[in-house]
């Protein structure tokens, strides 16, 4: 019993994940797990591998050496059925301008294979925080922050184990930037892993439970975000990169 | 607009565009083309010629080596025209495998010209056929928009078209110089294959008898550049215009279809709607009606050559056709033949007038779209156009005519009024007479035929090179830097 | 998710515009084919009528000598003209509908052109067939150039992959509607003709539909196997329309090129000269040869003979106008090889080129292609040797023209059989979609989301 618990416990594994642009080494044996209902972001540079890290998760990029892990499966060896467990929000959600976003959410997740009601479907957008009277209105005209909840909704409704973020919240206004904030805390309360890639210091601190610091591939500090303030942790930063 | 920046941005237009290897390919692919297109053409033609020749010299000497014989024998035993093809029709086949090469001319009748090439081919001729007018005015204007249409909106894309603007460039001076730029990678196509026509050119025989189509090949020359130069500007103005790259080379390829498939397609069937044609049942049958209407003159009651024989009669004082110091048989078959031939005339002339106003119609067009005035120009120019294969049709025809007539008068003049039947002694005559007859020579329409004849594909160019120039230079404002 | 992706399909205008204007198109391109076979008929009708005319005028005016009026006497014979070629015109505008021959020599009259403007010729028909070959493969290039780089342009490719179980099998649903939109356009058009143009539902109408579904189907066989590449938008328009140019334009106009150097007719000039020869220069040479030579070729008459003495007679003048013919068959008998030989080279050179097959088949269907018109010229040669047959006796011993029954020589009619050999029709463009469509799922073997290219 105790061994299945912790078997379940790490919802995202990577094992010495490594990847190799010819010459050029985008990710250097990373070593990460994340629990369930954990957050974790990842800071760095531009280029400092977090969005390839992401893509080895989602099976974009096969690694060069080295394992993604999900929900104890391997991404490469099977990737669509770590799919089923992992949702993905990119920095801008894009949408197929001529639906509804009610209509976009039912389509992203009948190719997940869900089938939802109309009033299931308008309730995932409502939980993602999307007023109604834009449900039923082209996404041709949404906002980024509107965008960026028919993307949650997408990930509510597929009732994903596992959220993969690439800055996220990039781009939003303040407002939008919180609400999306409190959604992300929300679902790390029913069970979530999340992992973050995102360049908001003080957005991390706030949210994520553990902080990643990456540099030319290599993730060169881990912290727990309750030891460390906003301030300090934009100083470790600034040392580190 | 100031020449020195017009060189600066053409040279960079050239020089980026030249670089890409695509472009290299498409300037080896497209040389490739027009060298087969040229070179098999060439032969093509050098092969017809060769193949007129010998059979109009099989025609004059059967007609010299005929034997003494009665003149309207020699009249009905006729002549074969065949149709010359202009030293530069290799260059553009137009319409030469449309319309017919021989006929056959004897008297009292008009036989149709036979086989044009289309009527000895398969369903595949409406494809078209490679020649160097089809790829220069069909293929070449879509490699020019790709190269093209994002000369301007990929500068706007990436912003920098603002640096450029700031730095004094007028947006005249930007259009005229990106223009200038693709008009000059063009000519990496365009000048090869005028040189290897040029060579083509000298190397055959024929142009001895015409050298004013070495002055044609210069207009046409001309024409093309003109034309290269008009869908130059059009790829950059509209990429000018347009918000994004893809929006540009979607309006530029529509064009294209529009312009090059649709437009003339469309202006057929209109002009086949205004102004139906007679078929040739028709045509025939109303000649006929009006010949019988007018008279027979096989039948010596009727009542037209009665009025001519009794006004014969009494100017010599005679009482009988075969008291006339001269050959009566032959002096009606000289009014028949002129009556009929006239008539002819009149019909053929209603029947071209019906056709030159169909193709008015797609001509007409011409005035907005440059393809259908370059194309035009070009036939007329590589003498492959209608005006000049009707001239022929007139040619022959002129020389039928001659020859029925200078046989009816061989006949009024040498044979005996009281001679019956055409195989008697008396009845023949000498065959010397027959080489005293020319050959029938064809020979090529006058510029200033072909110039009247496309005037409006001429006045066209033009409008479109000057419109487009005062469009680029007065509609500066309207441009968006971003 | 098909009931979504048809939605998103329908909501695009672009798209919506595209299959309206190809609808338009074939609807006028019907039209054209109404318009021509109507003018077909109107045609055939006036020569029986004019035919008709012809015969009772001459009957009357020249009524003393049977040989003297078949001189004048004209029979005509029509290629009967299927209503399926409405569809597909071919040749049909170029080679004449009716030939109306006298008994004298065939060769002076079976290569008798229709009059027509050629300007038309060179611009060529908008028929139905030229509506399929040209603007379907258009907009079949309009709607798949895309499939997948749209979707990586506009963003929402990444969410795809997150999200799919099998993002393949989301394109290929985007992949059929698009099909059977067009598909849909086709059929209706199909439909329209059927009606419009009163065609028969016989096996040459279904295999002209069937070519049509397979033409169409290999230019999405061929857009489905470039965006297999995963290459951006403009790469794929480019290719693609390199490819339409290409089958469209510059292989079938260089096929021509080369068939007409390769296979040039001189034979055509030939038969002209000869034929006139061996008619007139008999006038000049002495009765008999002439006679026995006629004959040889038809010992039938062998009891009729030239009056001694006489200066002329029908015999005689028939005799001659059959040496015209004879002499010059070795000629024709070539024209008409090399015209076949011009024929089997390009249904070659069809198996492997979808637009030349395509054209081929069709015209073949509709009876307008040259086979159709070189059956047409053999019927003609054998209905005026059947005249001559039945008249040269008359004429050798002057029948009364009363006695003959005139009407009984109305305008008579060829029709053509076509056998649809279903696998010439089906094979060759089936064959280059399967290769097509294999060696597309070989690309798209390797994951969909491998070749999302990010970072």
């Amino acid at each position: 019993m105790s061994k299945l618990f912790i078997v379940n416990k790490y919802m995202l594994t990577a094992k010495n994940l490594t990847k190799k642009y010819g010459e050029h080494i985008a990710l250097h044996n990373l070593n990460l797990t994340i629990e369930a209902g954990e957050i974790f972001a990842l800071l760095g540079q531009n280029g400092a591998g977090k969005t390839t890290t992401i893509n080895c998760f989602l099976g974009f990029v096969e690694p060069s050496s080295g394992q993604a892990i999900i929900n104890d499966i391997s991404v490469t060896q099977n990737t669509a059925e770590t799919k089923k467990y992992l949702a993905y929000i990119p920095e801008t959600v894009m949408l197929y301008g001529n639906l509804t976003g009610i209509e976009n959410l039912e389509f992203f997740s009948q190719l997940a294979g869900f089938r939802y009601s109309k009033e299931e479907l308008s309730g995932f957008l409502s939980k993602a925080g999307l007023q109604t009277t834009a449900h039923s209105q082209r996404v041709g005209g949404y906002s980024k922050g509107m965008r960026q909840k028919v993307g949650i909704a997408i990930a509510i409704a597929k009732k994903a184990k596992v959220l993969l973020l690439d800055e996220p919240t990039s781009g939003l206004d303040p407002k939008a930037s919180n609400e999306f904030s409190e959604i992300l805390k929300e679902l790390s309360q029913q069970g979530t892993a999340i992992l973050m890639a995102t360049h908001d210091i003080f957005r991390a601190k706030e949210v994520a439970h553990r902080i990643g610091i990456m540099k030319q591939g290599h993730l060169v500090s881990v912290i727990d975000s309750r030891d460390i303030s906003a301030t300090e942790l934009e100083q470790l930063y600034l040392q580190m990169v | 607009m100031r020449f020195s920046v017009l060189k600066i941005l053409s040279r960079q237009v050239y020089r980026s565009t030249i670089k890409k290897r695509s472009t290299l390919w498409l300037i080896g692919i497209f040389n490739l083309m027009l060298g087969f297109a040229v070179v098999s053409g060439y032969q093509i033609l050098t092969t017809q010629q060769q193949i007129v020749d010998k059979y109009s010299q099989q025609v004059r000497h059967r007609w010299e080596k005929s034997p003494d014989k009665h003149p309207h024998r020699m009249a009905h035993y006729g002549y074969v025209a065949f149709r010359q093809k202009f030293p530069l029709s290799f260059f553009d086949f137009g319409m030469n495998s449309y319309v017919g090469n021989a006929v056959f001319l004897e008297a009292h009748r008009q036989n149709t010209v036979n086989f044009s090439e289309a009527s000895l081919s398969n369903g595949l001729l409406r494809f078209g056929e490679i020649s160097a007018g089809l790829i220069l005015q069909l293929l070449l204007p879509l490699v020019i928009f790709f190269w093209g249409f994002d000369l301007i909106s990929a500068e706007r894309e990436n912003g920098t078209l603002r640096i450029l603007l700031t730095q004094g460039i007028s947006w005249p001076e930007l259009i005229m110089g990106k223009c200038l730029g693709l008009f000059s990678v063009s000519l990496t196509i365009f000048v090869p294959v005028v040189v290897i026509s040029l060579i083509l050119l000298f190397s055959n025989g024929a142009i001895g008898d015409n050298w004013q189509s070495l002055g044609y090949f210069a207009i046409l020359i001309v024409g093309y550049l003109v034309y290269l130069l008009i869908v130059s500007l059009l790829a950059v103005f509209v990429s000018a215009k347009s918000n994004t790259s893809k929006s540009a080379l979607t309006k530029l390829i529509g064009f294209w279809l529009f312009f090059t498939l649709i437009l003339p397609k469309i202006s057929l069937v209109i002009g086949q709607n205004l102004y139906p044609s007679p078929s040739k049942v028709e045509f025939d049958t109303a000649v006929e009606h009006e010949l019988l209407a007018q008279g027979d003159s096989h039948n010596p009651n009727d009542p037209h050559f009665k009025v001519l024989k009794d006004s014969l009669l009494q100017a010599y004082g005679v009482d009988s056709t075969h008291k006339l110091p001269f050959n009566y048989g032959g002096y009606v078959m000289r009014e028949g033949e002129r009556l009929s031939a006239e008539t002819y005339k009149r019909h053929q002339a209603k029947l071209v007038a019906i056709y030159q106003k169909q193709q008015n119609v797609v001509r007409l067009t011409a005035l907005c779209n440059p393809f259908m005035a370059i194309k035009n120009l070009s036939m007329a120019l590589s003498g492959t156009d209608y005006a000049t294969y009707h001239d022929f049709e007139n040619q022959a025809e002129a020389y039928r005519y001659k020859l029925a007539q200078t046989m009816n008068e061989l006949q009024i003049k040498l044979i005996s009024n009281t001679t019956k039947g055409s195989s008697g002694k008396q009845a023949i005559i000498n065959r010397k007479h027959w080489a005293e007859f020319p050959d029938f020579s064809h020979h090529f329409p006058a510029f200033i035929l072909v110039f009247q004849q496309e005037k409006l594909a001429i006045f066209s160019l033009i409008i479109w090179i000057s419109g487009l120039y005062f469009l680029v230079t007065l509609s500066s404002k309207h441009f968006k830097a971003f | 998710m098909t009931g979504l992706l048809i939605k998103n399909f329908v909501r695009s205008k672009g798209l919506m515009t595209g299959l309206l204007l190809l609808f338009l198109s074939g609807l006028i391109s019907l039209n054209v084919g109404k318009h021509f076979l109507e003018k077909n008929q109107q045609l055939i009708q006036q020569t029986a009528h004019f035919q008709q005319e012809n015969i009772d005028r001459n009957v009357k005016y020249v009524n003393k000598e049977i040989g003297l009026l078949l001189y004048y006497v004209r029979f005509g014979l029509a290629n009967h003209t299927p209503n399926l070629a409405g569809l597909s015109i071919g040749q049909r505008d170029i080679n004449p509908a009716v030939l109306s021959v006298t008994i004298r020599n065939l060769e002076e009259q079976k290569y008798t052109t229709d009059l027509m403007n050629p300007m038309y010729q060179l611009i060529g028909n908008l028929d139905f067939s030229f509506v399929l070959i040209y603007f379907f493969p258009l907009i079949i290039i309009a709607f798949c150039f895309n499939l997948i780089s749209e979707e990586k342009e506009e963003g929402t490719w990444s969410l795809v992959l997150s999200q799919a179980i099998s993002p393949l099998k989301m394109l290929r649903l985007k992949l059929c509607i698009r099909y059977v939109s067009v598909l849909t356009v086709l059929l209706l058009l199909l439909v329209i003709a059927k009606f419009y143009l009163a065609i028969p539902v016989d096996n040459a109408f279904v295999a002209f539909g069937l070519t049509a579904i397979l033409y169409i189907s290999f230019w999405f066989s061929v857009s489905w196997l470039i965006v297999s590449f995963h290459r951006d938008s403009s790469y794929n328009a480019l290719l693609l329309l390199i490819v339409w140019v290409m089958l469209t334009i510059v292989i079938p106009a260089s096929v021509t090129t080369v068939i007409v150097y390769k296979y040039p007719v001189p034979e055509a000039f030939g038969t002209v000269l000869e034929s006139r020869d061996g008619y007139h220069s008999k006038w000049d040479q002495p009765k008999e040869p002439t006679i026995q030579k006629f004959q040889k070729h038809y010992p039938q008459f062998n009891r009729y003979k030239h009056p001694e003495g006489k200066d002329y007679s029908w015999l005689w003048y028939y005799a001659m106008q059959q040496m015209g013919d004879d002499e010059a068959a070795v000629h024709a008998t070539d024209l008409k090889t090399k015209l076949r030989k011009r024929e089997a080279a390009s249904s070659v050179i069809g198996l492997f080129v979808p637009t030349i097959h395509t054209q081929q088949i069709c015209n073949h269907l509709s009876q307008s292609d040259m086979a159709n018109h070189l059956n047409f010229i053999e019927e003609v040669e054998k209905f005026h040797e059947q005249k001559r047959l039945y008249f040269y006796p008359k004429i050798f011993t002057d029948f009364a023209i009363a006695d003959e029954n005139w009407k009984a020589f109305p305008l008579a009619y060829f029709q053509d059989k076509v056998s649809v050999n279903w696998s010439l029709v089906l094979i060759p463009v089936f064959s280059i979609c399967v290769i097509c469509v294999v060696w597309a799922g070989v690309n798209f073997r390797r994951p969909l989301e491998r070749n999302a290219r990010y970072e």
